[in-house]
C-alpha cells in the first residue's frame, strides 16, 4: 500500500498577543538573541551550541510559488527540508567546521546576523515564544557576498546559569524561491 | 559534420585532454542549447508529481521554460511556457492544478491540451478573423516516460527514449525499480544557483568517484565511526555503516557509454553510505530480498554510487537524490534536486528519508556544500586567458577500458577512472559537431569500439 508522507506546512502567521510582554522581559529576550547572533559571527560555535537546548528542533523549509487559485484554497506546491536538525546534528555541523576541511567554509566566511522586528508572542514564567525577521550577510572567499533574508519563530526556555535562556525550537523561513547561494554552509 | 566552433580540437578523449574554453565560451554555450539541449532527452518531472488531470509542474529544457501537464485522458503533455501572442511567460507557479492557463499580459487563455481557447475581444479587436487553431502553445513533440520519470525531446529525429538511454537504463533501474509499485517524489524541490558551467556538475556525477574522499573529507570525518566521534568507536547512528563504502576496498565499476556514466563499489551488505542511518538504513536491509529478486545481487546491493544520464540528469543511490543541472549561461547553473522514494515504503520511512536526503545533499547537505564550492572556484579561475588555454587532465585509467562477462553492461573500468568523463566529453563533442542523429550514433559507436578494441 502506498502511504503519503507527511505534508510539510509553511511557517504559520503570527498573532498579536492581547497583552504586551513586560518591557524587562522583552529586553532580556532581545539581548539573548543578540548574544546568540554575536557568538555565530565570532565563530564561537561551541558557546553557541550551549544556547541550544538538548531537545531543540531547528527547521528551515523551502519556499514555493503557488497560483492565486491554489493560494486562496491554502494549497501550494510541496515543500521540503533545507535544515531539519537536532542538537546532535547541529553539533556535527559545528564539528565539520572545526575539521579545517569543510571547504565551503575554508577559509571561513565572515557573517553578520541581524535580528529585527522582534515580538514576544507568548510567555509564561518559564517560556517565551518570539517572532523576528533576520538578515544574514555572508562574505566568503575573495569576493563572494551572499545575503539571506527571512523570518523565524523561536521558542526559548528559562534555564539556570549560562545565558539564562536556551532555544528549544527555531522555525525558519527564507524568502528566496531559488536560492542564490551555492550552499548554505553557515548556521542561521 | 559541421564543427563550426572547432570543439573537436578542444576535446581529445583518446589522449585524455580538454581545453577549458568549452566551459566558458558564450558561442559554444549558444550552440549547446541548440545541438545538445534541443536534441537530447531531458528530464521533465516524475509522474507522481502530477497525478490528477489538470495537475501541472513548471520546469525548463535548457533555458526554455516548460509546463508539464497531466491531461484529462491521463497522458502527459509538455509545452513551452510562453504565450503565443507576445511571448509572455504563461504560468508563474511552480506547480498546481488548473483548468486553463491564462496569460497575465492580454488574457489569452489555453486549455490543458495547449489549444488556444479564448482571446479577449475576439469579435471587436480581431473581427473574428483570428484562426485560434493555429495559435496553440508550442508542444514538446516527444514526451516519453521511463519507470515514472517523464522526459521530453524537441528533436523528431532523435532515437526513442530507451534507445537513447542504452546501458544507463540498467543502472537507473537499480534506483527506480527496487520494489513493486515503483517510486515517487517526496516533498518539494531544492532549487539553487551555482556559478559554474553545467558540464562540471554533470561530469562529476557521471564519472568522478575520485573526488569523494578528499572533497567530502570533513563530512566523512565527523560522520564516521571513530573514537574521536564516539568514545567506543561505534557508528554514530542506528544501522549506519562505520565508514564510506569505498573504504572497504572490494573493488568497483565505472560505466561510460553514449555520454552517460555511472560508478559504484561492490559491497557485501545492503548498506547505503555512512551518512544514511536509522529508519532509512533499516528499510534498505528489510527490503533487500525483494530488490534482489527484481534486480539481482549486484544492483540490489548497490546503495551508493553516482550517475549521470547525458546531458544533465544525475542521481545518487541510497541517499535517493535525483537532480537536473539546468544551464543558465556558460557560467551558471540552477540545480533542481528531488528526493526519490519507493512508493510502497511505509510512511515512517518516507518521513525519515526526506530528512536524511536534505541532511546529506541539497544546499545545506553535509556533503553537497563542498561540491559546489569546487565548481565555483574552477569557473572563477577560468576567467583568466591563460587558464582557459591550459589543458585539463582526463587520463585516469586511460586504456584500461573493458567489457565484463558478469552481466554488468557497457564499457567499464575500475570505479576510480575517467572513462565516463572521456565518454561524456566525446559524446558532447559529437553532438556539437554532428548534423544528424545518424552521424552522432555512428561517431558514438566508432568511439566505443575503439575503446575496447573490438
Ligand atoms: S502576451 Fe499573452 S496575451 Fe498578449
Ligand atoms: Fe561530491
Amino acid at each position: 500500500m502506498s502511504e503519503p508522507a507527511t505534508v510539510l506546512e509553511p511557517l504559520r502567521p503570527t498573532v498579536q498577543p492581547a497583552v504586551l510582554a513586560p518591557l524587562a522581559l522583552h529586553y532580556e529576550v532581545e539581548q539573548f538573541l543578540y548574544l546568540e547572533a554575536a557568538l555565530l559571527d565570532e565563530w564561537r560555535f561551541r558557546e553557541w551550541l550551549e544556547l541550544m537546548s538538548d531537545d531543540i528542533s531547528y527547521v528551515l523549509l523551502t519556499n514555493t510559488q503557488a497560483q492565486t487559485r491554489d493560494r486562496r484554497r491554502s494549497k501550494q506546491p510541496p515543500l521540503t527540508y533545507i535544515f531539519n536538525e537536532s542538537k546532535f546534528q547541529l553539533e556535527r555541523r559545528v564539528a565539520r567546521l572545526e575539521t579545517g576541511m569543510a571547504w565551503s567554509e575554508e577559509p571561513p566566511s565572515r557573517t553578520r546576523h541581524f535580528v529585527s522586528n522582534l515580538r514576544v508572542l507568548e510567555y509564561d514564567d518559564e517560556h517565551v515564544e518570539t517572532s523576528c525577521n533576520y538578515l544574514i550577510h555572508r562574505a566568503s572567499k575573495q569576493r563572494d557576498i551572499f545575503t539571506f533574508v527571512g523570518t523565524r519563530h523561536d521558542a526559548l526556555r528559562r534555564v539556570e546559569g549560562g545565558a539564562g535562556w536556551q532555544v528549544y525550537s527555531r522555525e525558519l523561513a527564507l524568502d528566496e524561491f531559488v536560492l542564490q547561494a551555492p550552499n548554505l554552509s553557515i548556521l542561521f | 559534420m559541421d564543427d563550426r566552433l572547432n570543439v573537436r580540437t578542444m576535446v581529445d578523449a583518446k589522449k585524455g585532454k580538454i581545453k577549458p574554453a568549452i566551459y566558458t565560451d558564450p558561442d559554444i554555450y549558444q550552440l549547446e542549447l541548440e545541438r545538445v539541449f534541443a536534441r537530447s532527452w531531458l528530464f521533465l518531472a516524475h509522474e507522481s508529481m502530477i497525478p490528477k488531470a489538470g495537475d501541472f509542474f513548471t520546469t525548463y529544457m535548457g533555458e526554455d521554460p516548460i509546463v508539464v501537464v497531466r491531461q484529462k485522458d491521463g497522458s502527459i503533455e509538455a509545452f513551452l511556457n510562453q504565450c503565443r501572442h507576445r511571448g509572455m511567460r504563461l504560468c508563474h507557479a511552480d506547480g498546481g492544478n488548473t483548468k486553463a492557463f491564462t496569460c497575465a499580459y492580454h488574457g489569452w487563455a489555453y486549455g490543458l491540451d495547449g489549444g488556444l481557447t479564448s482571446v479577449p475581444l475576439e469579435e471587436q479587436a480581431y473581427r473574428n478573423k483570428l484562426d485560434k487553431s493555429r495559435w496553440g502553445l508550442t508542444r514538446v513533440p516527444r514526451v516519453s516516460t521511463y519507470k515514472g520519470l517523464v522526459f521530453g525531446n524537441w528533436d523528431n529525429e532523435a532515437p526513442d527514449l530507451e534507445t537513447y538511454m542504452g546501458d544507463i537504463a540498467w543502472y537507473l533501474d537499480g534506483f527506480l525499480d527496487r520494489r513493486d509499485g515503483g517510486t515517487e517524489v517526496l516533498g518539494g524541490v531544492h532549487k539553487w544557483v551555482i556559478e559554474c558551467n553545467w558540464k562540471f556538475a554533470a561530469e562529476q556525477f557521471c564519472s568522478d568517484q575520485y573526488h569523494a574522499p578528499y572533497t567530502h573529507a570533513s563530512a566523512i570525518q565527523v560522520l564516521q565511526a571513530s573514537p574521536a566521534n564516539k568514545g567506543d568507536g561505534k557508528p554514530l547512528g542506528d544501522g549506519q555503516t562505520p565508514r564510506p563504502v569505498w573504504a572497504d576496498a572490494l573493488g568497483g565499476v565505472q560505466f561510460g557509454g553514449n555520454g552517460h556514466g555511472s560508478a559504484f563499489f561492490f559491497t557485501e551488505k545492503p548498506d547505503a553510505n555512512v551518512w544514511v542511518d536509522g529508519v532509512v538504513s533499516a528499510y534498505f536491509r528489510d527490503t533487500y530480498a525483494e530488490a534482489e529478486a527484481r534486480l539481482g545481487k549486484v544492483r540490489a546491493l548497490r546503495l551508493a554510487g553516482h550517475n549521470t544520464m547525458f546531458p544533465t540528469l544525475s542521481w545518487l543511490n541510497g541517499t535517493q537524490t535525483l537532480r537536473v543541472w539546468h544551464p543558465r549561461g556558460p557560467n551558471q547553473i540552477e540545480v533542481w534536486a528531488f528526493c526519490i522514494c519507493d512508493r510502497d515504503a511505509p510512511v515512517e520511512v518516507k518521513d525519515a528519508l526526506i530528512k536524511s536526503h536534505a541532511r546529506a545533499f541539497g544546499p545545506a547537505g553535509f556533503l553537497e556544500q563542498d561540491d559546489s564550492e569546487n565548481w565555483v572556484e574552477v569557473q572563477k579561475v577560468l576567467q583568466g586567458h591563460m587558464a582557459r588555454k591550459t589543458d585539463f587532465c582526463v587520463q585516469m585509467g586511460l586504456g584500461f577500458e573493458e567489457r565484463r562477462d558478469d552481466g554488468i553492461p557497457g564499457v567499464t573500468n575500475y570505479t576510480f577512472a575517467e572513462t565516463a568523463a572521456r565518454g561524456f566529453y566525446q559524446h558532447w563533442a559529437d553532438m556539437m559537431s554532428a548534423e544528424s542523429w545518424e552521424e552522432i550514433n555512428a561517431l558514438s559507436a566508432a568511439y566505443q569500439k575503439e575503446l575496447v578494441h573490438e
